[in-house]
């Protein structure tokens, strides 16, 4: 196996190359597995927001590639992320999915953990013969941790690149996502809808952040129906002309920016509450920039290799086994709106999105299509050369290209070969 | 012959959504101030602050009859088999014209080579008029709504 990982027997860039992505790429379980290492255990992996763990004690399980971590709020509200594993002898510490508790105790020999990880009670302290000390056994911290504006990721991988230059551009979408809150803080303490699907994790982006050229097709009838409802008129995206709205960025991540678009904004009824909104938005930005916030939808935006933005919610997605994917969607509230601003965004999301929404469902079950598609072996190349002929090198690195241009999955499938190919971190960068 | 007027009530709306007979699903309810829910995550959340599954007004709810109707909905082509056991009934009179129904479930769907089995508690809240019922609330409360689900692209 070492020399395997040493010397890929598959030629990742070739897999990937010249507008096309192979087959076995979605349905090999040793590139699943490989994946798993050169991927899910290397990068910055995002894990949650801030705002899931408002008070001390909270506290939230997590899984990055295949190991559990825990995620915890301490006295001094430092979140610390650590490995969920009892140090004596391997058992999940918390089975809890999300809770608030004073300390950790393992129920198996009830080893008990304080927040900030430190070993308390090793029980029975008397059998270890004074050769246990406490302060070696505290819970193992997953080796990085980083955060942006709240975001919280990590890497089980002790090197690499630090989170910024990781995230590089796309902090400027992420930036914009969080700037419709007028406070700049959102809540993503909201619940979270969780659904499987038979698929290949990498389907979930790919489709997610080309909506503009599936989306007359499998979405004409929600969107419709959606427009009906909220006068916002998408037809223009079917058009096909408009320049730099698909990006890819280097790192791998793919944005959707709408903003030189022309949209119908949506029409909504003005209330007390709304105008507090608006008028909160033009106090921190300006009269310019809260237009724009408040009549244009913010650029759909992808961090790789598990953070999705849409439209009402943050969406993270965590790889089961090459042909199962677990997504879990957070609708993303606003801090310092009235509650019935709230309220209309998760009205909003639900209209869209989940396992009984009128949007995304119609994505998954393609996703599951697509799976059993690959299956079949012959012409095994999945084809993303749309835009080929005129995508834009931007100056700052990745591309640009029209509104339903491939030129984002092909970055995207470019970073993932890299990585693949066990690139250094400076080359990937 | 004498079935229970509230059980009778409940097994013919379960007829009714296992045969993807929708718009006659639609005649059992009230025609305005409706909520069909299915929560997510625990069963007492609060819906103004935490998302649901489904939380359906009444414009809702006909969007969602109008969608399956519309032949566009690609997880119901095929159209999945559907068939629920409806048990376990407990009526309490709430209001001199409400009823108030706890009932479990069991459902089991079949579509694509694969067979899915659904089971839960139904809250419904009747209006009784002349003898006859109709739907003011329903609320499903999934055994699995802090788990990862497939897709509910049917009526539950």
């Amino acid at each position: 196996m070492a020399t395997q990982m040493q010397q890929p027997l598959i030629d990742y860039h070739a897999l990937v190359s010249g507008g096309r992505v192979h087959g076995s790429l979605y349905r090999d379980e040793q590139v699943y597995e490989r994946e798993l290492d050169q991927i899910w255990h290397k990068v910055w992996v995002y894990l949650c927001h801030e705002s899931e763990l408002p008070k001390p004690g909270d506290f939230l399980r997590r899984q990055i590639g295949t190991q559990p971590v825990l995620v915890v709020r301490g006295d001094d509200n430092a979140i610390r992320v650590f490995f969920n594993r009892c140090r004596h002898r391997g058992n999940l510490l918390c089975n809890r999915e999300h809770g608030n508790a004073d300390s950790f105790r393992c129920p198996y020999h009830a080893w008990t953990y304080a927040k900030d990880g430190a070993l308390l009670e090793p029980t029975f302290e008397e059998g270890y013969d004074n050769n246990l000390s406490r302060a070696d056994f505290s819970l193992t911290p997953v080796p990085r941790q980083d955060a942006y504006r709240g975001l919280i990721f990590a890497s089980v991988s002790p090197t690499g690149p630090s989170l910024r230059e990781h995230l590089g551009q796309v902090t400027e979408f992420i930036d914009l996502f969080m700037d419709v809150s007028p406070t700049g803080d959102i809540d993503l303490n909201s619940g979270v809808q969780k659904l499987r699907y038979h698929g290949n994790w990498k389907l979930l982006p790919e489709n997610s952040l080309e909506g503009d050229y599936h989306g007359p097709f499998i979405h004409r009838f929600a969107f419709e129906m959606h427009s009906r409802r909220t006068g916002l008129n998408m037809s223009s995206l079917y058009e096909n002309q408009v320049p730099d709205v698909i990006r890819s960025l280097p790192g791998g991540h793919m944005v959707e920016d709408y903003r030189g678009a022309s949209m119908t904004p949506p029409q909504r009824v003005m209330t007390p509450a709304r105008q507090a909104y608006l008028d909160a938005l033009e106090a921190r930005y300006g009269k310019e920039k809260a237009r724009q916030l408040s009549s244009t939808t913010p650029p759909l935006v992808f961090v790789f290799p598990n953070l999705i933005y849409i439209m009402t919610h943050i969406r993270r997605f965590q790889p089961i086994r090459v042909n199962e994917t677990h997504v879990y969607y957070h609708p993303l509230l606003l801090k310092g709106v009235a509650a019935e601003i709230n309220e209309a965004r998760l009205r909003e999301h639900e209209f869209g999105f989940g396992p009984a929404g009128f949007i995304s469902p119609d994505d998954i079950e393609i996703m599951e299509r697509n799976q059993i598609g690959v299956q079949a072996r012959g012409n095994d190349w999945q084809h993303i050369a749309r835009g080929l002929h005129r995508v834009r090198e931007m100056p700052g690195g990745g591309t640009a290209g029209y509104t339903m241009d491939e030129n984002h999955l092909r970055g995207m499938w470019q970073h993932y070969a890299r990585l693949m190919s066990g690139e250094s971190d400076s080359d990937v960068h | 012959m004498s079935v229970d007027p509230v059980a009778a009530f409940l097994y013919r709306e379960a007829r009714l959504i296992d045969e993807h007979r929708y718009q006659e699903w639609l005649t059992l309810w009230e025609s305005s101030d409706t909520l069909y829910w299915v929560p997510c995550n625990d069963d007492d959340i609060d819906p103004r602050r935490q998302v649901s599954i489904i939380y359906d007004d009444h414009d809702r709810l006909l969007q969602r009859v109008e969608r399956l109707l519309s032949g566009s909905v690609l997880a119901q082509q095929p159209v999945p088999k559907m068939r629920r056991v409806v048990s376990n009934i407990e009526p309490e009179q709430e209001a001199p014209d409400l009823i108030a129904v706890r009932s479990n479930f069991i459902l089991i769907t079949a579509r694509a080579g694969r067979q899915e089995l659904w089971a839960g508690q139904a809250l419904h809240r009747l209006r009784v008029r002349d003898g006859s019922h109709r739907i003011v609330s329903k609320k499903v409360l999934l055994n699995n709504s802090d788990q990862e689900i497939p897709l509910l692209q049917f009526l539950i």
